[in-house]
């Protein structure tokens, strides 16, 4: 596995339902896990990231905090819409540390991958890095 | 700059002035209904407050739900994962107090373990010559169930602020508390 940033491939984070301007959506993908986005309230909680072209991805790795339920969906079209399920995974809690999470996607092509958190174990969970293996 | 959200139950018996605090949020303090009608399902109110001293921001989702107790089943399909609680009674029934640790068993039942902060209300403040609970005594009950007591008059528009700054104060203390253990954790 290559270790580079999704910022570094020219990845972006399009949208999130969150935002603190300390701990913006950027840094899920900086490949930093000191570095995270935080949800301000209330669920779900989503944010898209989207591939400078068509990326074959088998899974997702997610560092997070208090994730309880992720679903993720895909779409391979120009525009954030028409997302189409691919995987979704129950975290266990973690205390103290971070949650670190694999996700099968069966390898299949993406320019946008949609993750929806539909609750957590607080009020409040963080995303710190999203990694993607080919 | 944050803008917080949070899901905040409007909770208590019957006619103790649930709606009329709701209305009295909503208008700042215009709108009084005298003639009661009685919410029958859930009304929804937002609203945003300014968390003193910062640049942030609460916007609450207020749930307005009915208090009948022949209707409370029906709603609480509709309160969902709760971030905050009011819990309001009425100072001229001693009743309505007493079915206030009712309503936090109901409550609990939803949050499936999460720390809810909350503020306790006592409502009617106007009607003084008909105060049934001291309030000496819905503090101290306040206090043991970690919520902040206020009391307000929807009538006179007395004090209705409070509540809701207290509901903003409490869970931006509990965002940045968070937001800290998250600073400081360990990677995975
Ligand atoms: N004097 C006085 N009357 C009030 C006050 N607040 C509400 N009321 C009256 O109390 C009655 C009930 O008020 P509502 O706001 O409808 O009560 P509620 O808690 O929403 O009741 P449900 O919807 O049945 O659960 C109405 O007639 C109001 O005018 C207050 O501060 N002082
Ligand atoms: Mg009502």
């Amino acid at each position: 596995m290559i270790d580079s940033s999704l910022t570094s491939l020219g990845a972006k984070v399009v949208v999130a339902t969150s935002s603190d301007e300390n701990h913006p959506p950027e840094n899920i993908i900086d490949g930093n896990t000191t570095t995270f986005w935080m949800s301000t309230g209330m669920f779900p909680q989503e944010f898209i990231i989207c591939f400078a072209e068509p990326t074959m991805i088998s899974a997702v790795t997610v560092d997070s905090f208090n994730v309880k339920h992720l679903k993720i969906e895909k779409n391979t079209s120009q525009n954030a819409s028409n997302f189409a399920f691919v995987g979704e995974k129950e975290l266990e809690h973690t205390d103290g540390h971070i949650q670190t999470n694999a996700v099968s996607l069966n390898g299949s092509s993406a320019t946008h991958l949609r993750f929806i958190i539909t609750s957590g174990y607080d009020h409040f969970v963080s995303v710190h890095r999203v990694s993607v293996q080919n | 700059m944050v803008k917080l959200r949070a899901r905040c139950l409007l909770l208590g018996d019957a006619a103790v002035g649930k709606s009329a605090l709701c209305h009295m949020f909503h208008s700042d303090g215009t709108l009084f209904q005298k003639n009661y009608s009685m919410t029958t399902g859930v009304g929804l109110l937002m609203k945003c407050v300014n968390v003193p001293e910062t640049n942030d921001s609460v916007e609450l989702y207020i749930i307005d739900s009915a208090g009948k107790e022949t209707l409370v089943e029906a709603c609480e399909k509709m309160w969902g994962q709760p971030s905050l609680l009011c819990l309001v009674f009425d100072l001229t029934s001693e009743q309505s107090f007493a079915s206030c640790s009712h309503w936090m068993e109901r409550v609990h039942a939803h949050c499936e373990g999460l720390h809810v902060p909350g503020v306790l209300v006592g409502n009617k403040s106007d009607l003084s010559a008909r105060r049934e609970v001291q309030g000496s005594v819905a503090q101290e009950w306040a206090e043991s169930q970690g919520l902040e007591y206020h009391e307000t008059s929807a009538k006179e528009m007395e004090n209705c602020d409070a509540p809701l700054l207290g509901l903003a104060r409490a869970f931006h203390s509990l965002y940045q508390e968070r937001r800290e253990t998250i600073q400081n954790l360990s990677p995975g």
